[in-house]
């Protein structure tokens, strides 16, 4: 229990922005958070970003949303966590607010990476990887882990390139219920699984896209209708050669364990769910990790359905990063928005009577996992 | 092909770590052993970052080495399946290059 509360959200419509700077869209996110909380004093401001430094040379984004919002000479900083920068910003707020330093934060994560090159994003997002390694210099990329992922999960269980399919389909259809989704074009899995390669296995749907946008959230020690019921965050190996079990992401159990331990509830009592689907093999992996499934058995959950939104456990209502989209800061905060939507009664692909939500937020190679799960009191 | 093996536990890597990251005590020793191993998973990269474009597509798989715990990530000349047996052919750029036996 925190007793931290959310009291306000605000998003972009995600996408592809040229005539928009990254500040506009924070700024943007972060007005309608603000105003959705009634326009409250702001204690602190925690900004989520991964790449405004080397594809946007922007920083100081934290000290640009407090100047530009007139909140005052308050503190505010940048939070860095690779894909999971949105939900540890979100997890410095509650921490803030528990150690007794502020009443009310607001959170924000955004990224802009839509006018840059598909080699040059894909070269900063390696800068989430050891430098230091043998592994970095093999070429080995993002799409590329979870694709050495994809093919060894493939050979231990039935599964096969039609159950990841499965999920990218099952996320673009939700998207198209969400106005605020990158990708709202209906597809099929025949399209789906004849697109290009990008890493064997995977596909073009199998990828999250590269992605302009951001999201806001007020969050206050004031009692409201959405509590923050518990926050957990851990970390993992930073090399894929050094992992005990390739398919494990030992950060996301352990962040899950730890998150439910807190909560005092447990994967059965969770109503909706959002996850780190940077790639379809992903989201596999994590409704494992979570609990949700046994180990070696999401493909059946994933084949019986029990994943869509009209399932026992829906996953990604939002779209996820599949096909809502993914800008990178932005995810992590973007999750939240679905999810005190989804609670409040008024989510795309509502579902309905949620009273427990969680989301699950990943960073590098597994290398960082947030999870919060939410209440409606 | 070197490995650091911890003097305390059973933890092994092929990248030297500044103490044994499993049981936190031991001190990780250089060891010389075979480069042999069998392919344990693999992925064909079409889409590469800027400074690997120019090699695309390319072969990344993750070797389990047959003398020790450790596995490593190399790329490979030509296509591979689970289970190839293959070994170290060259290094290049701090890359472990290695060919199906």
């Amino acid at each position: 229990m925190t007793n931290v509360y959310i009291e306000g959200i605000g998003m972009t419509k995600f996408g592809k922005f040229v005539d928009k700077s990254m500040k506009q869209l924070l700024v943007e996110a972060s007005i309608e958070a603000l105003e959705d909380a009634g326009n409250p004093k702001v204690d602190a401001v925690f900004v989520g970003n991964f790449m405004g430094g080397s594809i946007g040379n922007q920083e100081i984004l934290s000290a640009l949303v407090a100047n530009e919002l007139g909140l005052g000479y308050i503190p505010t900083a940048k939070v860095e966590g690779a894909c999971a920068s949105g939900g540890i910003a979100l997890r410095q707020g509650i921490i803030g607010i528990l150690s007794g330093e502020y009443d009310t934060v607001l959170i924000a994560g955004v990224e802009k990476m839509k006018h840059a090159s598909t080699a040059d994003v894909t070269q900063a997002i390696n800068a989430a990887m050891d430098n230091d390694s043998n592994e970095k210099q093999a070429g080995l990329t993002f799409p590329g882990f979870f694709g050495v992922l994809a093919n060894r999960y493939f050979y231990e269980t039935e599964a096969t390139k039609e159950h990841l399919a499965m999920i990218a389909l099952k996320n673009r259809e939700n998207a198209l219920n969400n106005p605020l989704a990158q990708f709202q074009k209906p597809t099929t899995m025949e399209e789906i699984m004849e697109a290009r390669i990008i890493t064997s296995p995977l596909g073009l749907f199998d990828c999250s896209p590269t992605t302009d946008g951001a999201a806001a959230l007020v969050i206050t020690r004031k009692k409201g209708a959405i509590h923050i019921r518990s926050s957990a965050q851990s970390s993992g190996p930073t090399q894929m050669q050094d992992a005990d079990d390739l398919l494990s992401l030992p950060a996301v159990r352990e962040s899950g364990r730890l998150a439910y331990e807190k909560a005092g509830v447990g994967p059965e009592d969770i109503d909706v769910v959002e996850i780190h689907d940077c790639f379809s093999m992903t989201e596999m992996l994590a409704i494992e990790e979570l609990g949700f499934f046994n180990k070696r058995e999401g493909w059946l959950a994933v084949e019986q359905g029990r994943t869509k939104a009209t399932g026992d456990k829906p996953v990604n209502t939002s779209g996820g990063l599949l096909s809502r989209g993914h800008p990178i800061g932005a995810t992590g905060v973007a999750q939240m928005y679905q999810l005190v939507q989804q609670l409040r009664g008024t989510a795309p692909n509502q579902v309905e009577h949620a009273r427990l939500a969680l989301a699950q937020n990943l960073g590098g190679t597994g290398s960082y996992s947030t999870v919060h799960i939410l209440e409606r009191l | 092909m070197k490995v650091y093996q911890c003097d305390q536990c059973e933890y092994a890597s092929v990248s030297n770590k500044y103490r044994c990251p499993s049981c936190r005590t031991g001190q990780l020793q250089e060891q010389d052993v075979s480069s042999k191993g069998s392919v344990y998973s693999y992925t064909n990269i079409h889409i590469a970052p800027a400074e690997f474009a120019h090699l695309a597509p390319y072969t990344v798989a993750l070797i389990q080495l047959d003398e020790s715990k450790a596995k490593v990530t190399a790329r490979t000349d030509g296509n591979v399946e689970i289970g190839d047996v293959a070994e170290l052919d060259y290094v290049e750029d701090g890359a472990y290059i290695y060919r199906k036996c």
